[in-house]
């Protein structure tokens, strides 16, 4: 009884409409069953998260059944439904480093192996490589003989322990997936160097923002001062540390600068310690973690957007402060130099030096207003990327691989041992035949017919349409199921 | 809606009548209390109902006329009874019939002809409810109940609440008993009348003088316990940490809520005086039972002639463990300067420890014997009184206790900082954080000369602190239990669990229905049952509140504790008691 | 009118769902649970047995054998007091309200009254349990506080734990009873 996750709100009383059949108007391709698996979700912030979300939303737009799966976070556990039917499963298994699962390979195949029979499953699609979730899905969607997708969100070195390690793994994990999908050409590199890939079998599909949702509002600035935003996890990726180098250099040069940092994180000491050295508690303000609707509303007050990441796949705090109308300067590391034109970004080295000129060259614009207007930057940055745009490319992603047999466990097991090294290799193969062993048990314990099918809530069966108007009619019986977001 | 009749049991045979109780127009349901036989005068029947209304409050009124069909049908009664709705007018008049072999009712709701939905035959429930413990038995949760005052729509009280409350209230038309000549003849639940004996008559007499005296003695007592002599400092010190004391000052609390004169107001008063009544009673009868033991086979002196040995051997064993220590303990290399002063002044300790049991042991039978007699205040007390004998027997070991982990303490706590150190960080006590510092050559040279030193001596300090903390912890096990014990009688509600268990429907959780059977055409009957509480329930909601404050400590923050060298406590503290 | 059907539970077990329909407003549904087996019961004797026999062995102390007869004893009349249930039942009645029995092996029966003002509605659930994720049927209370909030989720058939299928039976028949109970409770 423990893992029964006793909603407050609870999802509809489905059952009594999945008899009807929804006319649902499709689009030209066929209709999938899409698992989106990840570690990283709501009520957990960042980018993969919004783009997990997003994307989904734009599919069950275009017709298709999305679920997502991901871990419990704290009292969340349980099966949840947010807009238009996204069925969200809070698994509950145990949170180990950074909100990414232990995996032991095989704990979480009869829970997942469950969720996609119920669901139907026909498509996997797992994000992000720091998720250990990702990779079990993808391990067990392989043996139960469906077909996989993969969606890299970040970049790796090569260098040190840790990323060798990683690397490996991610070979052996994305060896025998049928698609990959990357967020910038520098990302794509990267992945197929790391996971020595099959450069054919990885799209580059960049992401979005939702221009609506971030739009300038150049009253908000005091145009007395400069005001320079700096929105990240203050974490040693995303570079803090030249942060705390340049903040008390250009406040010495410029009297009339102020930072405005948001976000949290373990390096957020150091920033304290140097607002405290320099005694700029007035010049530069720590907000802490930000929600993501409030990021909009601290964006505007600035007018430049400063990204100090050492490492970073695609940007999406770059293109969310240009379609503020901030002038962004980002130093130039992995795929930063693709997100935007030449004209609307300032590039630097990763250094605090590079950085200060930067910035400065960033002031001296502004001060002698050579800067673009505001509402002028949004107009261009809005036209670039849009959800839509993602959904559309990322279906036919989905149709290319639903075209295409999955390999056969023998198929398989060459694979790994032929791509991974001859000890991984082997070790992997193994342990693949060992979750087949548990998978052909666990069908034996529970038969896929013991397993109910579950009611859709998305996609051409939806119930979801049906289901809202006629709790509306019983009074509001249960509460709004979409409240949940 | 449907339409619910509340009908109950012991009226099922009664001859036919009028039908008296209260209608509840919120839910449609109707509470039967009573029916009202033939023959009657129907002024002296709603003379009866206003009295009842003017005692209870509530609004009793006939509700309708009730039929048993013993013959054969009876035209004449049958159309006399229709004619009585004219006479007491309600809206909707009920007919109530039962057949002859007493499986066949049928109920019928007669509205006036203007009020809409007038339920049809099957849409009436027959309830019956046993009116008898219904009366008795009290809900739980209990609902708030209304003023008496204001009148009488219990408004708060919803659902069957209302039928309870109904029942409860109208208590006044069920005191007349069978052997009452009335001018109503009624029928309904009839207690067998109140035997009259003197000796209950005479106990009821001398309750209150009784009450008197000793809440008087009492508050003597207490007034003596607040005097002056004891604030003084030692005195209140010591009374504070010794659990006799709290104990005894616990039982007049008690004693004082037993005899005071107010009486209780509420159920959940009286139910809390009756469970501290029997928890002292069974409290003194096991004291008494101990004493008869202790003050019966020179038992005491037995006892006596083995605590000073024992306490001897305890002394003797402590101090080859220290010898043990002060060489190579388990194979350990010690540190031997720092070991050697430790163990000296340990045994030093232990040597004044013995010379004072000593010079104690010839007057121990007789404390013992004092002592004993304090179990005729009742058995707790006895037992708080063994803990703190254990406590004053086993204080060389908890002085060895405090010596090991302050010692231990300074250690951790050096090394903690001296380690901030090591890194280039400080404590900054102003913000409550770590920051980065940067230090001399010296003031590292120095720290990191120190941190060495520490390191160094750690398993010396760590051992003797694990060695006596375990000793420390087996006392405090031992007083934890007694002190266990001790609140077990004291918050154990012996009265209200024994109620559960031979009067189950007092204590009600709810209500339970069971179908009895349903025909076509003829009403759907049910049987309302009492849904006796939890025992684990009755125990949650009853439980006197125990004076010994319980350890808030979790078992990883004791463990921290312990780590930390943190000094713990088994003795109940005063704090922890207010909050 | 009374009818009974077959249904699993989501182990594969099998459950019988009796329906008694006393009245238009008043429901009884019977989900009974196979008794225990001989077979298991058996077994777990057996197992019990030899684990006191091969402890027996090896220390030689017949202590042993007689605390495992006694392990069985208390282990089986606690089973069958406390943890088997054999059969839950839902009698609903219009206008009262909701009662849940659970009766044990024993005898023992449980019994849950709502009184229908606390119920805000009936409806079927997804929850994760154990390495599983099932539908359950769940009574919604009102909070008394909060006219549309709900304080306390309580769910039926706990034990047995019947598939879909057989919780839309029972799911459709009570909602006909609420339904109704709604219309002529606001029609006055």
């Amino acid at each position: 009884m423990a893992a029964r996750g006793k909603d407050p709100d609870p999802p509809p009383p489905a059952a009594l409409t999945c008899a009807s059949p929804a006319e649902c108007s499709l689009s030209s391709t066929q209709s999938h069953t899409v698992c989106m698996v990840s570690d990283f979700f709501y009520p957990n912030m960042g980018g993969v998260e919004s783009h997990i979300y997003q994307l989904s939303q734009c599919l069950i737009e275009r017709g298709h059944k999305i679920i997502i799966v991901t871990h419990a976070y704290g009292n969340r556990k349980g099966v949840r439904y947010l807009t238009n039917g996204l069925k969200v499963y809070y698994l509950p298994l145990k949170v180990m480093y950074n909100q990414s699962t232990a995996t032991t390979l095989f704990h979480s195949l009869p829970l997942l192996r469950y969720i996609f029979v119920r669901e139907k499953v026909t498509i996997i699609h797992s994000h992000s490589s720091f998720s250990a979730m990702a990779h079990d899905a993808l391990f067990h969607g392989k043996t139960m003989g469906l077909q996989t997708v993969f969606t890299d969100h970040s970049l790796f070195g090569f260098a040190d322990v840790s990323s060798v390690l990683t690397n490996k793994l991610l070979t052996v994990s994305l060896c025998d997936t049928n698609h990959i999908i990357c967020v910038s050409y520098t990302s794509k590199e990267n992945t197929v160097l790391r996971a020595t890939l099959n450069p054919e079998i990885v799209s580059v599909i960049p992401n979005a923002v939702d221009p609506t949702d971030f739009t300038p509002d150049p009253f908000q600035r005091h145009d007395d001062v400069v005001t320079i935003i700096v929105v990240s996890r203050l974490v040693y990726r995303k570079g803090t540390d030249l942060l705390s180098g340049i903040i008390p250099k250009l406040c010495l040069k410029y009297p009339d600068l102020n930072f405005i940092i948001g976000g949290e994180g373990p390096k957020r000491i150091i920033l304290e310690e140097v607002r405290e050295r320099y005694q700029l508690h007035d010049r530069v303000h720590l907000l802490g973690a930000l929600e993501h609707k409030n990021v909009r509303n601290v964006l505007v007050q600035g007018h430049i957007f400063l990204n100090t990441s050492l490492t970073e796949a695609f940007c999406m705090a770059i293109l969310e402060a240009a379609s503020c109308g901030l002038q962004v300067v980002s130093t130039r590391v992995g795929g930063i130099p693709e997100v935007l034109p030449e004209s609307l970004i300032i590039l630097c080295e990763p250094s605090v030096k590079s950085l200060c000129e930067g910035l400065e060259k960033a002031i001296s614009q502004l001060k002698s207003g050579t800067l673009l207007p505001p509402a002028d930057i949004h107009n261009i940055v809005k036209t670039f990327y849009t959800w839509r745009n993602v959904a559309e490319r990322t279906e036919k992603v989905y149709d290319r691989v639903s075209r295409e047999a999955v390999l056969s466990m023998d198929k398989r097991l060459d694979r790994l041992i032929s791509h991974c090294g001859p000890v991984t290799g082997c070790i992997f193969a193994l342990l693949a035949v060992f979750n087949f062993l548990f998978l052909v048990f666990l069908q034996w314990m529970i038969p896929d017919s013991l397993i109910d099918v579950a009611v859709d809530a998305s996609g051409p069966q939806s119930t979801w349409g049906r289901q809202c108007s006629y709790s509306k009619q019983r009074d509001q019986n249960s509460s709004e199921p979409s409240k949940t977001r | 809606m449907v339409f619910k009749v509340f009908f109950p049991t012991c009226c099922t045979s009664a001859d036919s009548g009028l039908l008296v109780g209260r209608w509840v127009p919120e839910q449609s349901s109707a509470v039967v209390l009573a029916v009202v036989h033939f023959p009657f005068i129907p002024i002296q029947v709603k003379e009866l109902l206003t009295q009842v209304q003017q005692a209870s409050h509530v609004g009793v009124t006939v509700l309708g006329t009730w039929c048993h069909r013993r013959q054969g049908p009876e035209e004449g009664l049958g159309r006399f009874l229709e004619g009585l709705g004219t006479i007491f007018s309600h809206d909707p008049w009920l007919q109530l019939c039962r057949q002859r072999g007493g499986t066949s009712w049928s109920c019928k709701a007669v509205g006036q002809p203007m009020s809409p939905g007038v339920p049809s035959d099957d849409q009436v429930l027959l309830v019956f409810y046993d009116q008898r413990q219904v009366l008795l038995s009290q809900l739980h949760p209990p609902t708030v109940l209304p003023d008496r005052q204001a009148g009488d729509a219990p408004a708060s009280a919803g659902g069957l609440a209302a039928v309870f409350d109904t029942v409860a209230r109208s208590e006044v038309l069920f005191r007349s008993d069978r052997f009452d000549e009335g001018p109503v003849r009624l029928s309904h639940w009839q207690s067998e009348g109140v035997e009259a004996s003197i000796l209950v008559e005479l106990a009821k007499q001398a309750a209150g003088p009784t009450c008197m005296l000793v809440s008087w003695l009492l508050s003597l007592l207490s007034a003596v316990s607040t005097c002056r002599l004891f604030r003084l400092w030692p005195l209140s010190f010591i009374c504070s940490k010794l659990s006799t004391c709290e104990q005894v000052r616990h039982r007049l609390g008690h004693l004082s809520l037993l005899f005071s004169i107010q009486g209780a107001e509420t159920p959940a008063q009286l139910m809390r005086k009756a469970n501290v009544f029997v928890s002292v009673l069974l409290d003194v009868a096991l004291g008494l039972m101990l004493l008869a033991w202790l003050h019966g086979k020179d038992h005491i002196g037995q006892l006596a002639d083995t605590l000073v040995p024992v306490a001897d051997r305890v002394a003797e064993g402590l101090q080859h463990l220290l010898q043990w220590l002060m060489g190579a303990p388990a194979g350990l290399k010690m540190n031997r300067a720092l070991d050697q002063v430790l163990g000296r002044f340990f045994l030093y300790h232990i040597h004044l420890w013995i010379s004072y049991i000593h010079l104690m042991s010839p007057f121990i039978e007789r404390i013992l014997w004092h002592v004993g007699l304090s179990a005729c205040l009742g058995l707790t007390v006895a037992l708080s009184l063994l803990s703190d004998i254990i406590a004053l027997l086993t204080f060389h070991i908890y002085c060895f206790y405090v010596y090991g982990a302050r010692l231990y303490y300074l250690k951790i706590y050096g090394l903690s900082s001296l380690w901030r150190l090591f890194r280039g960080k400080k404590w900054n006590v102003l913000r409550q954080r770590v920051d980065s510092c940067s230090y001399d050559l010296d003031q590292l040279f120095i720290g990191t000369l120190l941190f060495t030193i520490l390191v160094f001596l750690l398993p010396t300090t760590a051992l003797y602190y694990l060695v006596f903390t375990l000793l420390r912890l087996l006392v405090v096990t031992v007083q934890g239990s007694l002190h266990l014990l001790v609140d077990l009688i004291n918050s154990l509600p012996l009265y209200s669990v024994g109620l559960r268990l031979c009067r189950p429907y007092r204590l009600a959780a709810g209500v339970k229905f069971r179908v009895l059977g349903h025909e076509a055409g003829k009403p759907l009957r049910l049987l309302m049952q009492i849904n006796p509480l939890p025992y684990s329930r009755v125990v949650h909601t009853y439980r006197l509140p125990s004076c010994g404050c319980h350890p808030k400590l979790s078992w990883s923050s004791l463990c921290r504790k312990l780590f930390f060298g943190e000094l713990i406590y088994p003795w109940r503290q005063k704090s922890c008691k207010q909050d | 009118m009374e009818d009974e059907l077959s249904f699993s539970d989501i182990c594969g077990g099998r459950l019988a769902l009796q329906r008694r329909y006393y009245s238009p407003t008043c429901r009884e549904f019977c989900l009974s649970c196979p008794r225990l087996s001989l077979r298991s019961l058996t077994a777990v004797t057996c197992s019990v047995w030899l684990a006191a026999y091969g402890l027996f062995t090896l220390c030689e102390n017949s202590m042993i054998l007689s605390a495992a007869i006694f392990i069985i004893l208390l282990g089986l009349l606690g089973y069958l007091h406390f943890v088997k249930i054999d059969q839950e039942t839902l009698l609903i009645i219009d206008s009262l309200g909701i009662q849940m029995t659970s009766s044990y092996a024993s005898g023992k029966e449980s019994t849950t009254f709502i009184e229908m003002g606390k119920v805000k509605d009936i409806i079927i659930n997804e929850a994760i349990y154990m390495q599983k994720v099932i539908y359950y049927l769940c009574i919604l209370l009102k909070d008394p506080v909060e006219p549309h909030g709900i304080s306390q989720v309580v769910p039926v058939f706990q034990s047995a734990k019947p598939r879909l299928d057989c919780l839309i039976e029972v799911y459709r028949s009570c909602q006909e009873i609420l339904a109704h109970q709604k219309a002529t409770s606001t029609s006055p």
